[in-house]
């Protein structure tokens, strides 16, 4: 149940990036809170089901674009189509997020370039393309999904720790240019998730505080949380669903 | 290296809790630099084998047994070393405890209880840089390190009093050299990770931290704990002309921990390309 302040009714959200974990229960959490929705991933059976998943589960608007969401052309094309669709963009979620774990002398650059193409540039390209549309609106909420390995180091995890350190930074960077445009820009730091057809590792379990690991829903309700009006006043900050995680060495 | 001239040549420099672990790998560090030493903590047989130390590698060395949460004491620290050494250059603020002793659950923790974990290892260091702060003003100079812990930065179960103080220790450090900048007095923070400190300690206590020894390996990136002088060589730079423009700021020794810390240390997962595309 989402509090009364919190509600998205009226409000347009569009959920970008490809990501295993996150799209599906990002735009259901939006949707059930009200808000219309719009998803641009890859075209694939998951974008499909995602969308067709928050239209059953809530009854509200969803439309899925098939994005190369590595290429800033098409992704200008899909939030053409958001706008065309539903007159306006009021909430971004930039939920890219590739795995992608090796020795770093052993990285070759086109597989560096791609962990940085879709868990860095795909925000880059669709905090562009809906920033000039948040501008004219004077409104809007961003809110980037990124790791807490945008702020801690990982052995074998060099590329994916630099993209997601830079999604944090452009975060920042602009929570502070768009500070006096209305529009907020925040991110939700993640720790470990259970994912489909990946066991869990006991060992990481036990080290995590809360001793299990989160499931994809449960970061939802903060999406929900730092898309509605209530937030106007928090910018360019970073905040974790992580079972306590980030807190202990 | 310089084997002529120390670059601490002449400096005064007060350590507190210089009896042991941390404060007497400074001492010794320090001293080898041409540094005289001045250390103050309770108990005195260890005070003396520090400045011992001292002498054998050429220092001067004064002992003040003092208890740093006693502020009568503190300011008669700063007394003492003024009339016996002339001057004071450097602070450094080294005192403090981690209890060997088995933590207790929070609801059995006494007032008396915080108040000593609070008092030892955050308001000494606050006590010791007053005492000594009218005398860096009106000196127009001075150094104050404070010594915090990467519990500092992070939380750790039971640890109350420990990890809350070191926090402030570190935001002291920061209000301290905001403060003072004006008066040309630096403050500066060592932030030490998990270091075997233990050795000149009861024996009881060195059990227990021998046992925790192995469960904090593996908080560690580089596979073990630090020794006293991966502190030590940090006092001599944050003590030497080296540092001069260096104020506020937090240097951090702890084999890594403190830039890890999302998984356990050993953990290096290999995932392709392939499988982690969406």
């Amino acid at each position: 149940m989402t509090a009364k302040a919190f509600l998205l009714k009226g409000k347009v959200a569009l959920v970008a990036g490809d990501s295993k974990l996150w799209t599906k229960p990002v735009a259901a959490a939006l949707a059930g809170a009200y808000a219309d929705i719009a998803i641009a991933a890859k075209s694939s059976p998951k974008l499909t089901e995602a969308v067709e998943a928050v239209r059953e589960e809530t009854g509200r608007k969803a439309i899925a674009i098939p994005t190369d969401v590595t290429n800033p052309t098409q992704v200008q094309g899909a939030v053409h189509q958001v706008i065309a669709e539903y007159g306006r963009i009021d909430i971004l979620v930039n939920a890219g997020d590739i795995h992608f774990f090796q020795p770093f002398v052993e990285i070759k650059s086109a597989e560096w370039d791609k962990v940085m193409d879709y868990n860095f540039n795909s925000a880059l390209n669709f905090c562009r393309a809906t920033g000039k549309q948040m501008l004219e609106q004077k409104n809007g909420r961003i809110i980037n999904i990124v790791s807490g390995l945008a702020e801690r180091g990982m052995a074998n995890g060099s590329a994916y720790c630099v993209a997601m350190g830079g999604v944090l930074q452009l975060t920042r960077a602009l929570a502070l240019e768009w500070a006096l445009q209305g529009i907020t820009v925040n991110a939700i730091g993640t720790g470990w998730f259970t994912e489909p057809g990946n066991p869990i590792d006991e060992r990481l379990a036990r080290y995590i505080p809360v001793r299990r690991y989160g499931e994809p829903e449960e970061i939802g309700s903060l999406v929900v949380y730092l898309a509605s009006d209530v937030t106007e006043f928090t910018t360019g900050q970073l905040m974790y669903v992580d079972g306590g995680l980030m807190a202990h060495a | 290296m310089s084997v002529e001239k120390g670059t601490l040549d002449g400096k005064v420099i007060i350590i507190t809790g210089g009896g042991t672990g941390l404060g007497r790998s400074m001492a010794f560090r320090l001293a080898e630099e041409g540094a005289d030493i001045v250390v103050a903590a309770r108990r005195l047989p260890p005070l003396e084998e520090t400045a011992a130390g001292v002498r054998e590698r050429g220092g001067k060395a004064l002992v003040v047994p003092t208890d740093v949460t006693d502020t009568a004491q503190v300011n008669s620290l700063i007394e003492k070393t003024l009339a016996e050494m002339g001057k004071i250059d450097v602070l450094i603020n080294n005192a403090g405890i981690v209890r060997g002793e088995r933590p207790k659950f929070m609801w059995e923790i006494s007032e008396q209880d915080w108040r000593i974990g609070i008092d030892v290892n955050l308001s000494s260091a606050f006590y010791c840089s007053r005492a000594v702060s009218k005398y860096f003003a009106d000196r127009k100079g001075g150094n104050i390190i404070m010594v915090a812990s990467g519990e500092g930065f992070r939380g750790q179960r039971n640890s109350f009093m420990y990890n809350t103080a070191k926090a402030g220790v570190v935001n002291l450090t920061r209000v301290m050299a905001l403060t003072l900048a004006e008066y040309n007095i630096r403050v500066n923070c060592i932030v030490p990770g998990f270091v075997d400190t233990y050795e000149y300690q009861p024996e009881e206590y060195q059990k227990v931290m021998a046992e925790r020894r192995a469960t904090r390996k593996l908080f560690v990136p580089v596979g073990h704990t630090g020794k006293p002088d991966d502190i030590g060589y940090v006092a001599v730079f944050l003590c030497s002309d080296a540092s001069d423009y260096v104020t506020a700021g937090c240097f951090i020794s702890d084999g890594g921990g403190l830039a890890g810390g999302f998984a356990t240390t050993g953990y290096a997962p290999v995932v392709s390309l392939k499988e982690g595309l969406a």
